[in-house]
């Protein structure tokens, strides 16, 4: 039987660190997928930038492709 | 159009251009989660480090990119006493050379606010986080607001995990 909050955490609910101060609990409640952050601070810089990299790459294929599309 | 963060810095770094990394890319270095479209960084304004900037980028078609025509990037000693800042387009992306940084001040009040950073193609400094934030709240616009508020989260979180970075 899953509980509630595993329920709720599969549905997206972010599980909010007990120990997070008051930063984090205001990023996360400004809307900021702070599980995003957690991810990436457990990288190297070197990692982050890579990620970034890939990130971007993807947002200017997909704006390029929109740009394409509106010049037919 | 491409942005290739890597290829640029490494660039920079042959040419031995003084430079520190601000901007959207300092903040991924410090752990946020934020897609930049663009390399900023702040360097010293002589003639000697704008001619290593020259020779950086020399062979990537530079252009000022807020120019109304694209001016190619064609220094001149005289042009180098005038410029403040380089917003260049090249075809490895946007890099955008600033002589000050608000919030801060001029590449040498950046210099005393900036940490070495070893990525695998060398040795950069980048703007301590203290000073990224204090950039941020400066500029002032959305985009720059809502990075502080990631960014004093993840310096929130350095402060309970001594060994992060």
């Amino acid at each position: 039987m899953i509980d509630e909050a595993t329920l709720a955490q599969m549905n997206g609910k972010y599980a909010c660190p007990l120990d997070a101060g008051p930063a984090w609990r205001a990023a996360m409640e400004y809307g900021f997928d702070m599980s995003l952050i957690e991810d990436t601070l457990r990288l190297t810089p070197e990692q982050r930038l890579e990620q970034h990299q890939r990130a971007l790459d993807l947002v200017l294929e997909v704006k390029e492709a929109g740009e394409r599309d509106a010049a037919k | 159009m491409q942005q290739n963060d890597k290829a640029l810095l490494s660039r920079l770094k042959e040419q031995n251009v003084e430079f520190v990394i601000i901007g959207g890319v300092c903040g991924v270095l410090h752990g946020a989660s934020l897609v930049t479209l663009d390399l900023d960084i702040c360097c010293r304004f002589n003639l000697e480090n704008l001619r290593r900037i020259e020779a950086a980028v020399k062979d990537l078609h530079p252009r000022h990119r807020l120019t109304a025509n694209k001016l190619p990037l064609e220094l001149t000693d005289e042009l180098c006493d005038s410029l403040e800042n380089i917003y260049l387009n090249t075809d490895l992306g946007i890099l955008d050379c600033l002589g000050e940084v608000a919030g801060i001040g001029d590449y040498e009040q950046v210099l005393q606010r900036s940490i070495p950073h070893d990525l695998s193609y060398g040795e950069f400094r980048i703007l301590n986080l203290d000073a990224l934030i204090a950039a941020k709240c400066a500029a002032g616009r959305q985009k720059d607001l809502d990075a502080v508020r990631l960014l004093q989260a993840i310096k929130e979180k350095r402060k309970q995990q001594k060994d992060l970075f």
